[in-house]
Formats: C-alpha cells, structure tokens, sequence
C-alpha cells in the first residue's frame, strides 16, 4: 500500500477508536522504516481467560494497541432461553459464568420472582446466601490462584484449587451437581441442606480461615516478585473506574464502595453483618487484597447463615407451571467479578418474551482496551487477573 | 592388562567422552523425572507413579513417545536454522561436563583454562536460542529468541565477574586446581570467602539455563514457549534435555567452584576412587534448590530483570572483587 494510504487508512481508525494510543510517532517511524508487530494473542492460547482474542500492536515490548475480540463462546444464550419456559432457562444460567453458577441462577430466579411476586420462604434465602457466598469463595481463591499462575508461579493454583475442591463436594452433597448446580429455583431452593452438611460448612469454613493466612497471604504477600510484578500495573482511577462501568472488586480496588448486596439489598443481605472491602490502590496488586478480604467477608456471611437459617419450607407457593403477568422483572445480584443482573420482560405466556444478562465479565473486559497500551507484553496477564473475566460470562 | 589401556592417551579420553556423553544424556532424562516429582510434592500431588517401580521408568516411556511423534518444522521456517538450533543449544551443555573433575585425576581434559573455556562454551547456548527463534518465523518465538539474546548475554557479565574471585583466590584457571585449593574439609571451601559471589553465580546461572524466575524467553504465560514454540518430538526433547543439561552443569560448576567438588566435607569421609559421590550429592543439592525455586517463585519482566542484573549484581560482584583483593593484599 502506498505511504499516503497507509497513513490516511490509520488516521481513519484512530478517529473510530479514539483511545487507542500510538507510542511510535508516525514521522520517525515512516522516515527510518520503523514497523509496530502485529500478533494475535489468542482465542487459542494456554495462559489467556477462555477463549478471548487480543489483536496486540507491539512496539518492542510495549503494547500500543490491544483490540479485545469475543464471540468464540457464544452460545446465544438469550435468544434459547426465549423459546424455554421459564424454570427451564435456570439450568441454561448454570452455563453463564461458570466460576458463578450460584449467582446466575440466583440473579434469573430475582428477576423471574420480581415478576410473579412470590413471597420466598426465609429458610430458602439463607441456604441460597450460603450457597452463593461459598460460591465467591470457591470463585476468589482460584482467581488469586490463576493471577498467580499467569505470573509463572504454578503452585498457588493447586492450593487454590483445593479449596475449590472441597466446596465443590459440598455442593455436590447438597445439590447433587459439581458445577451445574440447578439448585436455586424460582420461589426457593431445589431441596433442604442434607441433615449433617451445616455441620460440616461450619467446620471447614473453621480451617479454611485458619489456612488462608498461612497458605495464601504470607506466600504471596512477602514475595517480592509478585509485588513487583503487580504493584502499579494498570493503575485505575475512581473516575475511571466508574467510567468504564467496573464493578466488582476491580471497581473496590480503586477506592469506591459499592456492593449491590450493601446498596441494592436483595435476599436476607440487609440482616447480615459484613462489610465492603475496598482499597484506594487500584492496581493488580490491590485488587488481590480486596478478593483476599473478601474470601474473609464471605467466612463471616456464611457463619451468620448457619446460625441465623431458621427451619421451615425450602419452597415457596410456586406452581409447576411458571406463567408471569405480562411485565418486565429485573434482578441483580453480586457475582464474584461484579454485578450479574437478569432482565426479564413477560409478555404472559410460559416463555420469557425477552431476557437480558448483564455480566460483569463482559463490562469489565472494556478496561483492557483502555489500561493495555503503554504496558509491557507480560503485564497482559496481571491485567487479565485483576479482571479475571470468565468466558460463558462475556460470550453468553 | 585393560586398564594400561585406559591411561593412554586415545583411549582414555574416547573412553572418557563417552562416559561423560552417556551420563549427560541420562542426566536429562532423569531430571525430567525429578523435576515432576520435585513439583508434584511441593503441589500436594503424587507425581508420576504409573510407569514402572514409583514412576522410574516414565523418562524412559517419555523418550519412547517423543521418538513416535512426527517431527514437524513449519512451512515457513529457515529449515537449517530451524534443525540446526537444538544441536547447537545441546553441544554446549554437554561440552562443559569435559572439565569439570570428578575426582582425583578423573577429568577427560584438564585445560589450565578451565574457566575461561566454561565461559566460551556457556556463551554459545545463547546462539541457539536465537537460531531458534529466528528459524521458526514465528511472532512468539522472534519475541522469546529476542528476550533469551537480552537476558544470556547480560547475565554473562556477572557470571564471569563472580568467578573472578575464585580465579583470584586460587591464582588459577584450571578445575583441577580449584578443586584442589579446596583440600582439607568444608571450611576450606571458596564459598566462605566468596559468599556474595556465590549467590550471585547461583542468581546469574538461573537466568543462564533461563530457570524461573527468569524463564522470560519461555514465558509460557504470554509467549507460550517463546524460541521454542514451534518445535516438537524429538528436537523438542534435544532443547529439553539442553535446559536439564545446563541446569545440571551450572550445579556441578558451583559445587566444583565454590563447594569443593569431589573433596569430603570432611577429611575422614573421603571415599577414594568413589569421591565422585560427593561431586554427585553436592550438585544433586543444588538441582534441588534450582527445582525448588523453580516451583515456588513468579516470573520478573523483563526490565526488572536487566535491573537486576546490571543495577544489583554487576556491582556487588565488582564490589566484592574489590573486597577480595584488599585482603588478600592484607593477608
């Protein structure tokens, strides 16, 4: 291509992507022959989040533009779930994200809830708490664990998995499923906790808190390489943050306290002690305390559900045939990587008329555009942990 | 007799070369076997334990499937290059092993210019990991051969420097007679002195055999392989066995070097004939610690690696030279 073209086609892209920033000046580099490296990162690459493209210019090792391309997983999950009835599209959220099974089903059922109107036995809103607070433990520790992983330390992920372990027999024992779960149904839960099982969340919720300071934090913490490798990479702002629509703990990690569980009260939240971790940092690093904190916050939620579950009913006066007033319902929930809210619009028949994921995987990706350029190629990988984005959850 | 055979002079150094050859050949491949079993038990996990008594013979079952497997060399590469690259990351690891003495005359070349042979021939593994590189034509791996051009020949500058004071100390270059300044027990060994220098040979020879946490021309997590990307089956496992290779004789220098080589800790263990035990336990530790470190630690970037190198250890060393010869002017 002639020199004129080429220059007229870039200036045309930077005028669509005004982010996108150029560290060569385009003079020096016509005059001396200079050239950016073009590489393709992904969809198919060991280390990256699923199945996501990341069209990367190189300068040297500097990344000047990354053009994050979805789509390799998409399932169309919504236009199925209008021609499934409603208790039906449950098992399909299961395949969201799939570190958040709990929350997704928890977040569809609001909504579904919020249409009908049904009154939710409060036995059902603990056991669903305690399932979906596990959950964000079972989702956090291997989010550490990944972060760590992708910066060439490859144990920590089996510690963290181990974790996951464990949780993953507890829902197993009380839901009968490993990860598609199908457990949280609209207007309750699927089935009471087996007899013994608050018994045992109690006792290894006892020794996971134990553990955690021991086998994470002062592994991770003191280790100069990892601070090094994480501390003020993809430095974010408030303003930014809330610009580009983060929630979840890469919004916490730059300071701003917002957790739909504390603002937008759903289920039993509002009678449950704990508090909103945040960090003023909002780097990598940052972002690991607060998932860190965290893991602790849903320790004591968990302990509160088990004192406080009440016996009684586990379902609530829901039919078998799930047929809402014409309407929309919304529901939101706090997922693991941030807000999951479901929209729901009925127009009176046994399917949903339309339903509408927001994912916090596929809002928060808009941050890799934004922070990738001016950093060094291995800095993708803590930037891909500090949003640790799931891929059922950006592709749907 | 036989053994009159042995001490004439083509015999014995054919003989001995292929000693030496066979015994880094199966030092590759038993290190493939440490390093999973090492991994495993600091990960919570069993390791390999199906092939064989506890997974002794799963070396023996990998190289079996690595000859199976095509050898594929991509359309596009510089084919020479490309097949040539693995030889050349191979030779240099094994040609070391030449110098370094196993005991008492058990030594296939004793050069008065051991070290500054040990550092021509470590220098030549960074030439392989460019051939490598460049041959695939391959973004990944232009990157990795990149970065492993960076790192190696930055990391030459405080290996040497950090054998200089040994050279110091013992006023000479050969092996042979490092190892034998060291007579006499542990306190006599180099590393007492030249503890500084020791740790930052040990740092200088991670980066070196490009072990975690300076494995960046790998970086299996955003260049996925780097140099050696394209390859597979058997030249894979040639560029495998080289890292294994010159992670054993970066280990058996050290000890030579800095923790007596064969002599005992103590001068009532000394084994005699069988000395090279202790050679063999010495770098067999430091493996161990290379593995250690291997399993536990994350990945530096790459400027904080240069950093490192030339901002903390090219001083030190400098510094300690300094050190070691007001001393010794003193002493």
């Amino acid at each position: 291509m002639l020199r004129e073209e080429r220059r007229a086609a870039e200036e045309a892209i930077t005028l669509i992507r005004p982010a996108t920033s150029r560290l060569v000046d385009p003079d020096i580099r016509d005059e001396f022959g200079l050239e950016t490296l073009d590489m393709n990162m992904g969809p198919q690459h060991p280390a990256m989040h699923g199945l996501l493209r990341l069209i990367l210019e190189l300068d040297g090792e500097t990344i000047v533009r990354c053009d994050p391309v979805m789509g390799y997983l998409h399932r169309c999950q919504e236009k199925i779930a209008e021609n499934r009835t409603y208790p039906a599209v449950i098992p399909l959220t299961d395949r969201l994200d799939y570190f958040a099974n709990m929350h997704n089903e928890h977040g569809y059922c609001l909504a579904v809830e919020d249409l009908l109107g049904v009154e939710i036995p409060p036995r059902a809103e603990y056991i669903r708490v305690l399932m979906c607070e596990l959950m964000r433990i079972a989702s956090h520790l291997p989010s550490i664990g990944f972060l760590l992983l992708e910066l060439g330390a490859f144990t920590p992920i089996l510690y963290a998995f181990r974790e996951r372990e464990r949780i993953q027999n507890f829902f197993e024992a009380v839901t009968g499923a490993r990860m598609m779960f199908h457990y949280i149904r609209i207007g309750g839960v699927k089935a009471d906790l087996p007899p013994d099982i608050p018994e045992k969340i109690w006792e290894y919720v006892e020794g996971l808190e134990k553990r955690i300071k021991p086998d994470f934090i002062d592994l991770i913490e003191g280790n100069e390489i990892f601070i090094e490798r994480t501390r003020g990479i993809s430095r974010l702002t408030q303003e930014e943050a809330i610009e580009l629509g983060l929630t979840g703990p890469p919004l916490r990690c730059t300071g701003v306290a917002f957790d739909v569980r504390r603002d937008y009260p759903y289920s039993v939240y509002p009678e449950l002690d704990f508090e909103v971790v945040t960090d003023t940092a909002g780097d990598v690093e940052a972002s690991y305390r607060v998932r860190i904190k965290e893991v602790y916050e849903s320790i004591k939620i968990i302990r509160q559900c088990l004192e406080k579950m009440p016996e009684g009913e586990v379902m609530g006066d829901v039919g078998r045939r799930v047929r809402p007033p014409e309407g929309e319902g919304f529901g939101r929930v706090e997922g693991p990587r941030g807000e999951f809210a479901v929209h729901v619009v009925s127009d009176g028949s046994d399917t949903p008329y339309r339903v509408h994921y927001r994912d916090p995987s596929f809002v928060n990706m808009q941050l890799l555009q934004e922070k990738m350029p001016g950093h060094y190629l291995p800095d993708i990988m803590p930037i891909m942990g500090l949003v640790d984005p799931v891929s059922g959850g950006w592709d749907k | 007799m036989a053994l009159e055979y042995l001490e004439q002079e083509p015999w014995r150094f054919l003989i001995s070369s292929a000693t030496v050859i066979f015994l880094v050949l199966n030092i590759a491949a038993v290190l493939t076997l440490a390093e999973r079993k090492v991994s495993a038990y600091i990960q919570l996990r069993y390791g390999p334990n199906r092939v064989g008594p506890r997974g002794l013979l799963q070396p023996a079952a990998d190289v079996v499937k690595l000859f199976i497997k095509e050898n594929v060399s991509p359309g596009r590469a510089d084919r020479w290059v490309f097949l040539a690259a693995p030889i050349a990351m191979f030779l240099p690891a094994a040609a070391v092993w030449l110098v370094i003495p196993f005991g008492p005359g058990m030594v296939v070349a004793d050069l008065n210019i051991g070290l500054v042979y040990f550092f021509a021939i470590t220098s030549i593994g960074a030439l392989g990991v460019i051939m490598a590189g460049y041959g695939s034509r391959s973004n990944f791996s232009l990157l990795g051969a990149l970065r492993g051009a960076g790192q190696m020949i930055s990391y030459e500058v405080p290996l040497i420097l950090s054998l200089l004071g040994v050279a110091m100390l013992t006023g000479s270059l050969s092996m042979v007679d490092i190892v034998e300044y060291q007579a006499g027990g542990f306190w006599n060994w180099i590393i007492w002195p030249q503890l500084p220098m020791f740790l930052a040979f040990f740092v200088s020879g991670l980066a070196e055999v490009k072990r975690i946490p300076f494995d960046l021309p790998e970086g299996e997590s955003e260049i996925v392989g780097g140099f050696m990307i394209e390859y597979s089956g058997m030249t894979w496992a040639l560029i495998q066995a080289s890292e294994f290779a010159s992670m054993a004789v970066m280990s058996a220098v050290a000890s030579t070097l800095f923790l007596g080589g064969w002599q005992p800790p103590l001068p009532f263990l000394d084994l005699g004939v069988f000395n090279w035990l202790w050679l063999g336990i010495k770098t067999t530790l430091l493996i161990f610690v290379f593995q250690w470190i291997r399993w536990t630690l994350p990945r530096l970037r790459m400027d904080q690696l240069m950093d490192l190198g030339w901002k903390i250890l090219v001083p030190v060393t400098i510094l300690w030279l300094f050190v070691t010869a007001g001393a010794m002017l003193v002493i």
